[in-house]
């Protein structure tokens, strides 16, 4: 087994200082690097290049530098602060060709959709489902991520079988991924271009010369990368190179010369944490931390200056950033945020799906980006309402469900507003669709912002760089990349995918607590310091299961292993532990039982890193069961809802009657506040829609005077399916969704079953006299307004209006209108009841079909029969049923009861709430209202 | 030591189960077990946690305590081990702790696939979907599959006449619903049989052919011959019409919907005299059947028997389709893209799945069984030698065939130093409906055993440690009688019962406890029953836990709100809580949300009226609904919704008072927002929908009456246990959907959609699956039962309706009659008694007094930062910003920037040809910002920014970083260029600072503007290199360079 040493010894000019644990890292680094400045003139730095951790360290300490010289009245010349990972970037010679990450993944999609699969079993042992881009792109990311995780130790694909030993199962793999990292190489040498790993790698050791500088310190960088210790063992040949281990002198040993924590005498070493019962807490879960730490940190006057925050799980972050922001206190997090949080991204989401596909949900989506509507207004010179157009632009989708942008407008001749504005999006659909990416989504972006002046360091503008720089990186790489051919849809989706994932950093508010990262508390200088999420995977961390490079493997190329990691996050804990014992100052930890999710955590290995006789009982702290800490209050009502007072209505639909009768509050609600739902994702017929259609269809059959006595069911039929079409065709367009299309068969079958049905009766000498017949009564002074279906007159004399139902299943009208009585119904008045014929009380339910019957006794006298037309979705049971034995004292029951709830009605008689149960509560429209009870919901007593 | 046996342990309720787990895995240990050799697997994530503390709970104490090391010693059959040695196993097991593969199953597969990815055809990167992250992919593959316009396409047609098929005839509205409903009842169905001739293929279900379907054209013949034959029958009037209305039924009826009542009454009689049929009953009279009457009604029922069979058939197929044309789009879209669900996973290893990674045979690359296993210790980084396999009853067959070859050669390990060690309880198997197989128990048992007895020991626990004597004596009682049983579910069933039936025994024989089964009339009665039951008990007060178990979420959300308005009482239905959608807090909020991003809807914005927000609209002038509208899709495109919402939530702090349960919900809300948000959407509308189906399961709470269901009880104990929901249908009825066949083996048969049970029941194939069925779900409904009464800890109030209420159905109700008689009890009845009042206990709230530092150094307030260059603030336009090749801008003035460097004096003749020299070698000869340099370089105008003064001591600094502390602030900034002059004894007489601008800018007022803008800046520069070079302000000049025009502009300093 070949065993590798992680990185050149270190040459003798690599000198190791200590900083002890007596005083914070930050001034102590400060006062090192400022050791010989008199104070005279400038902090002169200029020549030092200095290495720290990570890019918030570098910050603090040219800002601590700052503030250092400023106690003299001083200015800083600053040393040239650099990551490990920017020093080897910077390595590469400038001007090197290397490909950037886009033309590499390119350049790796090309290769794995070209090459033979039987070349590459090993790696792929079974065919993809498809060999697309996708595919290749998924494959690639992993190919290219490997190859970063290889370089960091200085290797590539290829070198992998020979330094894996003859033990590892796998070195035909290893010899197939070299093959593909040779094509991909050479790929991009017809390119003109470098692999950006393989040039870090040939960088690091030959880096480009460093002029400008004299020395170089690296300074409390625990972990740097691999790679970057080879360049500066590099420049250690010319150059003093001083390594600043923040650790008493008396740990040397714990050291090796790079300053790197050694695994071997990290792995068992004891660390201290004063007051380890009471300053370690477990918590439930991450609700219960957060409100652990903004409690302290309102208790804490001057947070700032006194308080850090270290954040060991990026769970916790958001979270406790709410909660900060909750209690008024400014938190900062410096890692920053992906991009996909940025608020152009939905914009340039909406966009590419549009860009896609014009499909009606696109346009739904993009409709509701504010940036469009503030473009929609400029182009309509600010006579744009956004309020209309979205009212108006449901309103359309509900009505004729458009698959598509050409379909909906299409339909909208109806509403201006919405005509316009599609209209202006079809055209920006032109720009984004035409040419080629990026420029065409570079062109229909400046068209959106043309109008705008965006506030120069402000957000937006901030954003839009970011992605500019996204698309002009690809447009790059397109033009290199020749060959590759993407497809619109494929192009979006890499600058989008690339982009979301960008992280942005914000300023620091000022006055702000900082939430630090656990690779940053080294750095930071707070007296007293809670360290949040210490739960084992967070820290330490742990790569477990890595497709390609398992543990054994990585230990066998010299990465980074485990035991390593444990090494380096003991160190920290240790750092931050000691420096606070020796200040005067405090740490606590606070670590979580569970996630937010409730799955469980368990305590970072590291707070069991004790004497072995204080193991049990640090055991039995750190893994109790904790009894929730915040027992979930009982439920509250936050507030009753106060309806405002309105007017009562000045008519009513003969419909609106059953509503009262069912719950005079919801009556309230639904006719006199017009509340009403808009159903955002509506994408197929709902009941009324589907009524509606078959009732116009029935509706021009009764009208058609040629087929007047025609009794052929078929005549009928293909009457009915014909102008069922026409109606369809007219309000949902050409092209159908899915659901329509099946929704339209059922109908169609319904209205071939009621053509069946039609011809019977109409054989028994049933004829349609009217259809539609508009009826307005007044009753109790206020006017009743109404539409029968249709009324029908037999031969032999009869006379009976009929109600369509096109509900699931078929009805008895009897059974609609009347219900029988229940206890509550005794304290009711007595016009809501009557008695049926065989002396038994019923409530009314519904009032239409007597209303119909007073309405046209004036023409065809009393005797008028009535019923349902039932066309339910069994198409055995479509029928005509009458309401058997209608009698005089019904009619006058249901009269008494209409000007009942009429008085009622004006009257503002709409309380009490009917309390629903079961599936009536279900189906409330209004269920959102009412919590625990209506009734106790409401303050009906205070309107305003 | 002993050696190490392959155990098998059938572990009652409350006996001990995750004792004895953690006591083998200390047995283990001891035995010198690497940690992270050993596999436990359970079921939840909650149970393995809990499983790892226990142990290490269990070897802390045992470290500790002499005697407790003596008893845990003696317990693993390691009696030489001292507290000392478990010390010493507890370092071991704490060091190995991120290799300890101790969790799910479904972690454990999943962790394979994800060390497999190529092997197993993803693309390498891939994800698995929770339940909600899986309901919305369902949700977008159905959108795609109809979103897609115009004329329907092929895969399209046929997928609407599949559906017409599957829903035969019943037209229905609302497709998405039905198709959502469709996917959950038999998507999972398809996946395990996904041949087409599985599902109803006549040929398969009877391969030795169907009587029925061979009858199916004679039907309207049989009607004729048997009208004829009864034409004559000296009948009573009603016998009359019900023929009557029989042949009138039959000439409507269309097979496949629900059987009309005359149809059906006939059948039922005709066949319940089947298949002799020598008489049937007709208006309670026996009518005896004539030669050609028989064999005409004979004709009429097989044919309509046949009908509908061939229906069924034909929307199994239907089905199937539906299925199979859904699954290729979810294929394509989903599974493919890499995100799979844990049943995904799973699937992808099963034998025959193309898994070569658990396979013991050759995998294909030539792999032999050992290689492939080496492959596998390698890529994961583990050996495994143990196993421990918790709740085994509710193991899949699927899962255990993915298990069997890694854990057969544990068993089968020569050696002996590999082990199984499996627990469950058979009794306790609830969850057969989602796939859990309790028969595996026993037959993994019989099979290792079949060729060396005693391989697998079996061990049993039946000592309960969680419940009373008296609820102890009610579980033996009701689940001993083994009589009862036999009768009252299927012989089958009962048998497999009584098999592994044990009476139980309580450990702690003198606790004091109660048990009773009583009596309420109806439904209202026994909630009234469980109300006054908890008055009397008060469990609050006394600190006691108690669990109301039903048998369905609606039931238990109905009998908590009725305990909470009837009673008063603090109950919870614990479901999962919709925590958006249960309370006006968020709800508001919500309808805010709403009524901004759908002005239409007034329902929204007229609650929002109703609601403490309406004054907060008016105080922010959002009062018009634009106003409302464009503000808040701005809040939320630009804070996501969880900013959205928390922000608004801040304005309603002061209405919520002392509500500290809304408060809580706010934070709910906005974390659940916070879920939302990492997604990356700004979709009102996805979010409303996120939220209604968003969900929370309650943490343990005291003083709160739990009511829940019986599946979510599994696993818990509680004071008291109240079962008023005992109600319902009979034990042996097969769960509703279609009937799958199994084999052996358990792989599918045959699939088919079951006609109306009176036609199954007489036919053989058909009635056998369903015996075998019915027999299944009695034998579930006993382990629900049991699950349900073991849950208690002292007390037990089983509250049923009489059984002469009930039909004669076998249901629990009937069962516990015929066990227990009307009524039962034991125990003490006021057992609570003797409880004292025990304040929960609830962690300190924040002790902070301790914990706020007092006398500390304090750190220095950080201060605020500014970058010069950012102070030449003001607006872009847009179209700037966004265009393409504007950076071309940048990067051309990077490179005159970094040109101009490398010039510290243009002193002599020929200076510029040699500096052109240098940079067209260097940079190219056509490089535009190398002939800009040159040209700057020599224009008259600009000569004074390269030319050395004429000073004792001139510095230049070029491109040089500054930081400093300026009026609070901290400055960093870079110089383009300073020229610092000295005299001779080195005091700074005169300083200039130089900044290079490489914009476009044309006229007089371009530039004017230019200089406006940038004064901010040089200004600062000015002040900055006056602390630098030590010289006063008015001594440090300033120049803007503006090289296209090659202009240079001084900047006067500000008033
Ligand atoms: S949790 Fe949800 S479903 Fe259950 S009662 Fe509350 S609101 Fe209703």
């Amino acid at each position: 087994m070949v065993h590798l040493p992680a990185v050149v010894p270190p040459p003798a000019n690599v000198r190791r200082h200590f900083l002890p644990w007596a005083a914070p890292l930050l001034p102590q680094a400060v006062a090192w690097l400022a050791r010989e400045w008199t104070g005279a003139g400038p902090l002169n730095l200029s020549s030092w290049l200095v290495v720290v951790p990570t890019r918030q360290a570098g910050r603090r300490l040219r800002e601590a530098l700052a503030e250092h010289a400023a106690t003299r009245g001083q200015a800083v010349f600053p040393p040239r602060v650099v990551t490990p990972e920017l020093l080897v970037t910077q390595a590469v010679t400038p001007g090197t060709p290397t490909a950037n990450r886009l033309e590499s993944l390119l350049a790796w999609t090309e290769v794995l959709r070209a090459v033979d699969l039987a070349e590459v079993r090993a790696v792929l042992p079974h065919d993809p489902p498809a060999r697309d881009f996708a595919w290749a792109l998924g494959l690639g990311r992993e190919l290219a991520r490997l190859q970063s995780t290889l370089a960091e130790g200085g290797w590539r694909l290829g070198d992998v079988a020979a330094r894996a030993g003859e033990t590892c199962p796998e070195l035909d793999r290893w010899r197939e991924l070299g093959e593909l990292e040779r094509r991909h190489a050479a790929r991009l040498a017809e390119l003109g271009l470098l692999d950006a790993q393989a040039a870090r790698i040939a960088a690091a050791l030959a880096p480009a010369p460093m002029r400008d500088f004299a020395r170089i310190a690296v300074i409390g960088a625990p972990d740097p990368l691999p790679l970057a210790l080879r360049v500066l063992a590099a420049h250690a040949a010319t150059l003093p190179v001083d390594v600043v281990v923040y650790a008493p002198e008396s740990e040397a040993d714990n050291f090796d010369s790079w300053g790197r924590p050694q695994a071997a005498a990290w792995a068992a070493r004891e660390l201290t944490i004063v007051a380890f019962g009471e300053r370690v807490r477990v918590c439930a879960d991450p609700a219960e931390q957060v409100a652990w730490i903004t409690a302290l940190a309102q208790a804490t006057p001057e947070p700032e200056t006194m308080l850090g925050i270290g954040v060991a799980d990026p769970e916790l972050l958001p979270l406790l950033e709410k909660g900060c922001a909750r209690v008024g206190i400014a938190a900062f997090n410096p890692e920053g945020r992906a991009r996909r949080h940025d608020g152009l991204y939905p914009l340039l989401a909406a966009l590419a799906e549009f860009a896609a596909v014009p499909d009606f949900a696109a346009v739904t989506t993009l409709a509701r980006c504010p940036d469009i509507l503030e473009w929609l207004r400029a182009r309509a010179d600010g006579r744009f309402s956004a309020a209309k157009f979205l009212r108006q632009f449901d309103q359309l989708g509900a009505n004729h469900l458009p698959p598509t942008l050409a379909a909906a407008r299409a339909q909208a001749a109806l509403f201006p507003e919405v005509e316009l504005a599609l209209a202006a999006l079809a055209e920006l659909r032109t720009t984004l669709t035409r040419g080629r990416f990026p420029s065409n989504a570079a062109a229909a972006l400046m068209e959106l912002f043309a109008g705008r002046e965006l506030e120069a360091a402000g957000v937006l503008a901030e954003s839009a760089e970011a992605w500019m720089a996204q698309l002009r990186e690809i447009e790059q790489a397109l033009a290199r990349g020749g060959a590759v051919v993407l497809t619109a849809t494929e192009a979006w989706q890499l600058a989008l995918g690339a982009f979301a994932d960008e992280v942005r950093t914000s300023e620091r508010p000022v006055g702000a607590i900082d939430l630090l990262g656990w690779l940053e508390l080294l750095w930071d200088d707070a007296p007293h310091l809670v360290v949040a999420g210490l739960n084992d995977g967070r820290v330490p961390s742990a790569i477990v299961g890595d497709v390609f490079l398992p543990e054994t493997l990585r230990e066998r190329l010299g990465l980074k292993r485990n035991a390593e990691r444990f090494a380096c996050d003991a160190y920290l804990l240790a750092s931050i532990a000691a420096v606070r014992t020796s200040t005067n100052g405090r740490l606590d930890i606070l670590l979580g039982k569970t996630t937010a999710s409730g799955d469980p955590l368990r305590p970072s290995r590291l707070l069991l890193r004790c004497a072995d006789a204080v193991l049990p009982e640090r055991v039995t702290q750190l893994f109790q069961p904790i009894a929730a800490a915040r027992p979930s209050p009982p439920w509250a009502r936050a507030w009753k809802l106060r309806p405002r007072v309105a007017a009562a209505p000045t008519q009513l639909s003969v419909t609106a009657f059953r509503d009262w009768l069912a719950c005079p509050f919801r009556f309230y609600l639904k006719h006199v506040l017009r509340m009403t739902r808009v159903e955002p994702e509506k994408a197929e017929l709902n009941a009324l829609d589907f009524g509606i259609l078959m009732h116009e269809a029935l509706q021009q059959l009764g009208q058609e005077p040629a087929l007047r006595d025609c009794v052929e069911a078929t005549q009928l039929s293909d009457f009915l399916i014909e102008r069922f079409e026409r109606i369809v065709r007219l309000r949902y367009g050409a092209e159908l969704t899915l659901p329509l299309v099946v929704q339209f068969e059922a109908a169609r079958q319904r209205l071939r079953a009621a053509a069946e049905v039609e011809a019977r009766e109409r054989a028994d000498g049933w004829r349609t006299e009217h259809v539609e017949w508009k009826i307005e009564l007044v009753i109790g002074g206020l006017v009743v307004k109404g539409k029968i279906d249709r009324i029908d007159r037999h031969a032999d004399g009869r006379v009976r209006v009929l109600d369509y139902k096109t509900g699931d299943t078929s009805g008895k009208p009897i059974a609609a209108h009347l219900r029988s009585e229940c206890e509550d119904d005794l304290d009711r008045p007595e016009w809501l009841r009557m008695s049926d014929a065989e002396g038994k009380s019923r409530a009314w339910t519904d009032l239409q079909l007597p209303l119909y019957r007073l309405a046209v006794a004036a023409i065809w006298g009393d005797a008028v029969a009535c019923g349902y037309f039932n066309l339910p979705k069994a198409a055995g049971e479509t029928a005509v049923i009458l309401w058997d034995d209608f009698s005089r004292e019904t009619q006058a029951s249901a009269e008494a009861c209409a000007t009942g709830v009429v008085s009622a009605v004006l009257a503002a008689e709409f309380w009490p709430p009917r309390e629903l149960t079961g599936r009536d509560a279900q189906q409330d429209e209004f269920a959102e209202l009412f919590h625990g009870g209506a009734e106790a919901s409401i303050a009906w007593e205070e309107r305003s | 030591m002993k050696a190490l046996q392959h155990e098998m342990i059938l572990a009652s309720a409350g006996s001990g189960k995750t004792y004895a787990l953690t006591n083998r895995f200390v047995r283990l240990l001891a035995h010198g077990a690497a940690p992270e050799r050993i596999v436990a697997l359970t079921f939840t994530r909650k149970a393995a946690g809990e499983f790892f503390d226990e142990i290490l709970k269990k070897l802390a104490s045992a470290a500790t305590d002499t005697t407790k090391a003596e008893k845990l010693a003696v317990e693993i059959g390691a009696p030489t081990l001292g507290a000392a040695d478990f010390l010493r196993l507890l370092r071991v097991v704490v060091t190995a702790m991120p290799r300890l593969n101790l969790g799910t199953l479904d972690g454990f597969f999943a962790r394979v696939v994800q060390n497999f990815p190529l092997e197993l055809g993803l693309d390498g990167e891939f994800q698995i979907l929770e339940a909600s992250a899986a309901a919305r992919e369902r949700r977008r593959v159905l959108q795609q599959m109809f979103t897609a316009a115009g004329e329907p396409d092929a895969a399209q047609r046929e997928f609407i006449e599949a559906f017409k098929r599957a829903t035969f005839g019943v037209e229905e509205k609302r497709l998405t619903r039905v198709l959502d409903q469709f996917l959950d009842e038999h998507g999972e169905d398809f996946l395990a049989a996904s041949a087409a001739d599985q599902w109803g293929d006549a040929g398969r279900i009877w391969p030795a052919g169907c009587a029925w379907l061979a009858a199916v054209d004679g039907r309207a013949a049989a009607a004729q011959a048997l009208r004829a034959a009864w034409a004559t029958e000296p009948w009573s009037e009603k016998q009359r019409e019900r023929v009557e209305h029989f042949f009138a039924a039959l000439e409507e009826w269309v097979p496949g919907a629900v059987l009309p009542g005359p149809l059906e009454y006939l059948l039922k009689n005709a066949l319940a005299a089947w298949p002799a049929l020598e008489e049937v009953t007709i208006e309670r009279k026996k009518v005896a059947l004539s030669e050609d009457a028989r064999a005409a009604l004979r004709g009429v029922v097989e044919g309509i028997a046949g009908a509908e069979l061939t229906r069924r058939l034909e929307m199994t197929r239907g089905i199937f389709a539906v299925l199979r044309s859904y699954e290729m789009t979810y294929d394509a879209l989903v599974r493919r893209a890499g995100r799979l669900t844990f049943a995904d996973v799973l699937r992808r290893l099963l034998p025959g799945a193309g898994a070569p990674a658990l396979a013991q045979e050759s995998d294909g690359l030539g792999r032999d069984a050992e290689e492939a296993r080496l492959l596998i210790d390698w890529r994961l980084d583990a050996k495994f030698d143990h196993w421990l396999l918790d709740e085994f009853q509710d193991t899949s067959y699927e899962q255990w065939s993915v298990l069997r070859n890694l854990i057969d050669e544990a068993v089968q390990d020569a050696e002996g130093r590999r082990s199984l060690f499996y627990v469950g309880d058979v009794k306790q198997a609830i969850y057969a409906w989602r796939g859990g197989d309790p028969r595996l128990f026993r037959e993994i048992f019989n099979h290792y055993n079949a060729s060396a007895p005693g391989k697998i020991v079996e061990g049993r626990l039946d000592v309960s440690w969680r419940s009373t004597p008296a609820v102890i004596a009610m579980v033996n009682a009701v689940f001993g009688a083994a009589e009862v049983l036999g009768a009252s579910v299927p012989v089958a069933a009962a048998n497999e019962w009584n098999r592994e039936w044990r009476a139980h025994t309580s450990a702690d024989e003198a606790a004091v406890g109660f048990a009773e089964l009583r009596h309420a009339l109806d439904e209202e009665g026994r909630f009234a029953e469980t109300l006054k039951i908890l008055r009397e008990v008060e469990p609050a007060r006394r600190g006691l836990t108690v669990v109301v178990l039903v048998q369905q979420n609606k039931t238990a959300a109905a009998l908590a709100e009725y305990l909470r308005r009837e009673g008063g009482v603090a109950a919870l239905a614990e479901s999962d809580l919709c925590v958006a959608t249960d309370n006006l807090l968020t709800v508001a909020l919500l309808a805010l949300l709403r009524a901004a991003a759908f002005p239409g809807d007034t329902l929204a914005r007229e609650h929002v009226r109703m609601s403490p927000l309406e004054p907060w609209l008016q105080v922010e002038g959002l009062v018009g609904s634009d106003a409302l509208t464009l503000r808040v899709l701005a809040e939320v495109q630009a804070l996501g919704f969880a900013g959205t919402l928390e922000g608004w939530l801040r304005r309603l702090e002061s209405a919520l008072k002392d509500d500290e349960f809304s408060r809580e919900r706010g934070r709910l809300l906005v974390a659940a927002a916070e879920r939302f948000d990492e997604g990356g959407s700004r979709d009102v509308a996805e979010f409303l929908e996120f939220m209604e189906g968003y969900t929370v399961r309650e943490a343990d709470t005291l003083g709160v009456v739990r009511v829940m269901t019986v599946h979510k009880a599994k696993g818990l104990g509680f004071d008291l246990v109240i079962l008023p929901d005992l109600e319902g249908k009979t034990l042996a009825s097969r769960r509703s959907g279609l009937a799958v066949q199994r084999t052996e083996d358990r792989s599918i048969e045959w699939v088919l959609d079951l006609p109306n049970k009176i036609f199954a029941k007489h036919e053989p194939v058909l009635a056998s699956h369903m015996a075998v069925a019915e027999s299944e779900a009695a034998y579930e409904n006993l382990c629900l039962l049991y699950v349900a009464m073991t849950r208690a800890k002292r007390a037990m109030i089983l509250v049923t309706e009489p059984t002469k209420n009930t039909s004669k159905s076998q249901n629990f109700t009937r069962l516990l009659h015929d066990a227990l008689g009307e009524t039962w009890s034991t125990g003490e009845a006021r057992w609570f008694d003797e409880i004292k009042f025990k304040s929960p206990k609830l962690a300190a709230e924040n002790d902070l007094s301790r914990l706020t530092p007092t006398a500390w150094v304090r750190r220095a307030a950080r201060r605020p930062a500014r970058t010069p260059s950012a102070l030449k603030q003001s607006g872009v336009s847009g179209s700037l910003v966004f265009a393409l090749n504007r950076n071309e801008g940048a990067d051309f003035g990077t490179a005159v920037h970094e040109l101009f460097a490398e010039v510290e004096w243009l002193d002599g003749t020929g200076a510029i040809e040699r500096w052109a020299a240098l940079w067209r070698d260097k940079y190219g000869a056509d490089n535009e910002a190398v002939a800009e340099g040159l040209a700057c370089l020599g224009a008259s105008a600009m000569a004074s920014v390269w030319s050395k003064p004429l000073s004792e001591l001139v510095e230049v600094w070029r491109e040089r970083a500054f930081e400093m502390v300026l009026d609070g602030a901290w400055v960093t900034g870079v110089f383009d260029r300073v020229v610092v002059e000295r005299d001779a004894s080195g005091v700074t007489t005169r300083a200039l600072i130089v900044d290079y601008k490489t914009d476009r800018v044309g006229t007089d007022a371009e530039v004017a503007t230019a200089v406006a803008r940038h004064a901010g800046q040089l200004n600062l520069y000015r002040r900055v290199v006056a602390v630098l070079a030590k010289v006063s302000v008015g001594r440090v000049e300033c120049c803007l360079v503006f090289t296209r025009l090659r202009r240079m502009e001084r900047v006067v300093a500000a008033g």
